[in-house]
């Protein structure tokens, strides 16, 4: 390959990508030097980045003062118990579609995308209908219930791509030596997609752990209310205290950044790969 | 796709395939059933009746619904709204998506591309509920940080309201999700440049091609699958998006950013008219299904091309 040093493309791809990565990075580092700021800090001097003197008051007053570790805990549980549940389902389901609906497994992004298009709002009133109807309204159990509607069509495109690359002729072996179909899929194959079940356990985590529609409206005390949402009724405080909404924010978004990092590689690929069509 | 063949047929000689089979993808099944399809059927009933949120009875009320959308001047600036943002933050996040794509395949060094990727993926990974707050507090109208920096540079006289100024709203609602979507596009083109074979771009330089030729010939044709249905899903996420608009704005100020998701959610949750949110729930799905087979017939003549 040709080595190009100073070629105006390259500079420019330079520059360009130097601007972006600021842009990018820089809310992030804002939320988290305000979270440690006090707040006459930083009405005092609202461009100063570094803060003079460090504190963590904003972070005791959302934890134990505004009593966060309620909601963190409330956004934990859904947010495991939808993975746990969307995951299985989803890995049975992928497999399910590659090794016996093959035709299904050709249409999975148009599948994707055809789920994508009902829209929340939409869909929120009738799961508020029947929740009221079965009970299951301002409780932790429905809203898991309702996360299933998003994570599964998702894990289920995910891991369709990930089973793909399991090879067929591995399977057959396990066949004839007498293993049962359930058997060749927990003892054979999902070892082989072990990979690809983390990355889309992760993502479906987050999303979980993200979501914020089904809850406001879904979930009416806020001892059952999840994180996001907690953070947002900071608003509604008479003081609108900046300190203590960045330190929120930054509880919510660091398990985001820190998991999404370790899996960028895994849901990078995904339309690039074969699972386009 | 033969293999398949050969194991389904020797499923179906020792496990019972038939039970088996539907063992494994029943309850992902039942999940869509029961929280898609149940949901977008009772939509559509609702659309027809005068279902409000606290009555539970309610009687068929025929077009009623649809004609009353129709005629509310609300619905259709909130249409008005939703092409605007979904236009400009769509174009907007493919343009720096893949122009930050280009340029980091660029990049030769491994270690500074992967550098600039992992920055450029943050804003991928910010919950809704962060982007707002933290793009709220910087464009805070007294103490934010950019409005703040904006004047003490002298571009503009005073503190400029991002948020609260009609005009800005929506503007700065795009730019916001430009920042927030562009990453997730630049990640997916860049993984689709990869998957170029380098041998095409060094047989074109031998035949004396110019850069210019080399993308309209070989970058292009390679990616512009992906890139469609990129737009593709965007523009459905982007246009169904409740959460950003609500959480900064509200479709505020007086109204100047509600979008059809946030019309719905007015109609609906806070005007309590099931019925009349659910006939303009039925046409903005239309409307995204209608726009979704246009693009789809666009990618398959690609496809055809190819």
């Amino acid at each position: 390959m040709k080595k190009i040093k100073f070629s105006p493309g390259g500079c420019f791809a330079y520059i360009f990508l130097t601007i972006l990565s600021i842009t990018c990075i820089f809310p992030l580092l804002w939320l988290l030097v305000s979270a440690f700021k006090s707040s006459g800090e930083m009405l005092a001097n609202p461009t100063a980045f570094f803060p003079k003197a460090w504190t963590l008051e904003n972070f005791k007053t959302v934890l134990f003062t505004l009593n966060f570790t309620v909601n963190i805990k409330n956004s934990l549980i859904v947010a495991l118990v939808t993975t746990a549940i969307a995951t299985t389902v989803s890995a049975l389901a992928a497999y399910g579609i590659i090794r016996f609906f093959p035709k299904l497994g050709n249409v999975m992004t148009k599948l994707l995308i055809t789920t994508y298009m009902f829209p929340s709002i939409m869909l929120v009133i009738p799961y508020a209908v029947v929740m009221r109807a079965i009970h299951l309204t301002n409780s932790r159990v429905g809203l898991v219930l309702v996360y299933m509607s998003f994570s599964v069509p998702y894990a289920v495109w995910m891991l369709v791509g990930f089973f793909k690359t399991v090879p067929i002729a591995i399977e057959e072996s396990g066949r004839i030596d007498g293993a049962n179909r359930l058997q060749v899929f927990t003892r054979l194959v999902l070892p082989l997609v072990r990979p690809g079940l983390v990355s889309t356990a992760i993502y479906v985590f987050i999303n979980a752990w993200n979501e914020f529609l089904y809850a406001l409206l879904l979930i009416s005390s806020s001892s059952r209310q999840t994180l996001s949402v907690a953070v947002k009724t900071l608003e509604g405080a008479d003081i609108l205290n900046w300190g203590s909404m960045m330190a929120a924010s930054a509880i919510v978004v660091l398990p985001s950044i820190i998991f999404f990092c370790l899996i960028q590689n895994k849901i990078a690929g995904g339309l690039a790969d074969g699972a386009v069509k | 796709m033969d293999s398949n063949k050969r194991l389904k047929r020797s499923a179906g000689g020792i496990g019972g395939s038939n039970t088996t089979r539907w063992f494994f993808v029943l309850p992902a099944m039942a999940i869509v059933i029961c929280l898609l399809i149940y949901p977008l059927l009772s939509t559509l009933v609702y659309s027809f009746t005068n279902k409000t949120m606290t009555k539970t009875t309610f009687k068929v009320i025929g077009l009623a619904n649809y004609i009353n959308v129709l005629k509310d001047p609300a619905f259709f600036a909130a249409f008005g709204h939703s092409l605007l943002w979904t236009a400009g933050s769509v174009l907007g996040q493919v343009i720096v998506g893949f122009v930050g794509a280009l340029s980091l395949n660029r990049i030769k060094n491994k270690k500074v591309q992967n550098l600039f990727r992992i920055c450029a993926i943050i804003p991928w990974a910010f919950p809704a509920i962060a982007t707002a707050m933290v793009w709220k507090w910087m464009l805070n109208g007294i103490y934010g940080f950019i409005p703040t920096a904006l004047m003490n540079l002298g571009i503009t006289g005073d503190m400029p309201q991002f948020l609260s100024t009609s005009r800005l709203a929506m503007p700065t609602l795009i730019l916001i999700n430009i920042w927030f979507g562009a990453p997730m596009i630049l990640v997916n083109v860049f993984a689709a440049l990869q998957t170029i074979p380098q041998d095409q771009y060094e047989a074109a330089q031998i035949d004396g091609a110019t850069g210019r030729q080399s993308f309209v010939y070989i970058t292009a044709p390679h990616i512009r699958t992906v890139v469609g249905l990129l737009v593709v899903l965007r523009t459905v996420w982007v246009f169904n998006n409740f959460d950003m608009i609500y959480m900064i704005t509200a479709g505020g100020p007086a109204g100047a950013s509600s979008t059809m998701p946030l019309y719905i959610y007015d109609t609906g949750w806070t005007g309590m008219m099931v019925g009349k949110a659910s006939a303009a729930s039925m046409l903005l799905l239309m409307f995204l299904i209608l726009l979704c087979i246009l693009y789809f017939l666009v990618i398959r003549r690609w496809e055809k091309e190819e």
